[in-house]
């Protein structure tokens, strides 16, 4: 399987997803017009990637995201969600010290997919 | 509720203006304004925390605008001037706000009105059930944004006023939507 990169724009993160070493990283800023749209091929490629391995690594640094990014954020963590029984998923949720509302946003996703193994990252 | 008034009181009863923009906005637009914000805001040595809370709600205003605006050609409606403003400021009270305004269908208006209301109503830990409730039970559905937008905003700030305004006749069948968050 290819990994897939899309490099970093003012308004959307820098995604990684490898397909040699499992890990996902998402960094940057994520307000996009058509957030669904834009990550189509994100979506995707884990569902693919679920069926050729079963541990995944995901590190994600985002800044400020719009709602719907935060719907689409939630989509694929309850993508995780429905593997967490048949594969070793670890998402890393890393913030700035500085930047609480992306602390409390990872503390939200912690609340809402208590049975997924996501840690808080600080950033120093 | 209280007439918000025209856009030059808001300007002119308030301190400082960071941003104004008015016209048709898209997400270019939109790109370009949040970046020269975040230079703004960022001189006014604001904490991050506040600041993130500016640019969350001026980019959630911005597209609720622009989704307005892709709306009417989507449906084929009559097109109309959809008269986005935006305005990103701090008042006397050394508060920051973000101001809008545009023109909207008269039919959209008591679903928004409705939301708003049940919004303004609740205190801050009630909004932010609320937002994940909506951001879970729209699991799996690609509408915009899955409808938490407004509570996204009402998360990240500090008091919301509306109001709609049908005074101006020139928009006939449409209503003129004015908005403000006022963000700590």
């Amino acid at each position: 399987m290819e990994s897939l990169i899309i490099e970093e724009t003012k308004y959307t993160p820098k995604i990684s997803m490898d397909a040699a070493s499992g890990v996902i990283e998402m960094s940057g800023k994520s307000y996009p017009e058509n957030t669904f749209d834009f990550y189509a091929p994100v979506m995707k490629w884990l569902e693919d990637y679920f069926t050729t391995t079963n541990k995944i690594v995901i590190n994600m640094e985002i800044i400020y995201f719009n709602s719907s990014s935060s719907k689409l954020f939630f989509d694929f963590f309850d993508l995780c969600d429905e593997k967490r029984d048949t594969h070793d998923i670890e998402i890393n949720w890393i913030y700035d010290a500085d930047n609480e509302n992306a602390e409390e946003a990872g503390e939200d996703f912690i609340e809402d997919f208590e049975f997924l193994r996501i840690n808080l990252v600080v950033k120093k | 509720m209280k007439r918000m008034g025209s856009l030059e009181s808001v300007l002119q009863n308030d301190g400082v203006i960071f941003l104004t923009y008015g016209g048709l906005l898209t997400q270019a637009l939109l790109v370009a304004l949040t970046e020269s914000l975040e230079k703004g805001v960022e001189g006014d040595a604001v904490n991050k925390k506040t600041a993130i809370n500016i640019f969350t709600v001026f980019i959630e205003v911005a597209q609720n605008i622009m989704n307005y605006s892709s709306q009417k050609q989507n449906d084929n409606a009559v097109p109309f001037d959809t008269r986005g403003l935006i305005v990103v400021g701090k008042g006397l009270d050394d508060k920051y706000y973000v101001f809008s305004q545009n023109v909207m269908a008269i039919a959209d208006q008591d679903k928004l009105e409705t939301k708003l209301t049940e919004v303004i109503g609740c205190d801050r830990e009630t909004v932010k059930r609320l937002y994940r409730e909506a951001r879970r039970d729209g699991r799996h559905s690609h509408s915009r944004g899955g409808g938490i937008g407004m509570y996204e905003i009402a998360k990240k700030c500090e008091q919301i006023e509306f109001e709609f305004d049908q005074s101006d006749k020139t928009i006939e069948g449409n209503t003129l939507f004015r908005f403000k968050a006022t963000i700590a």
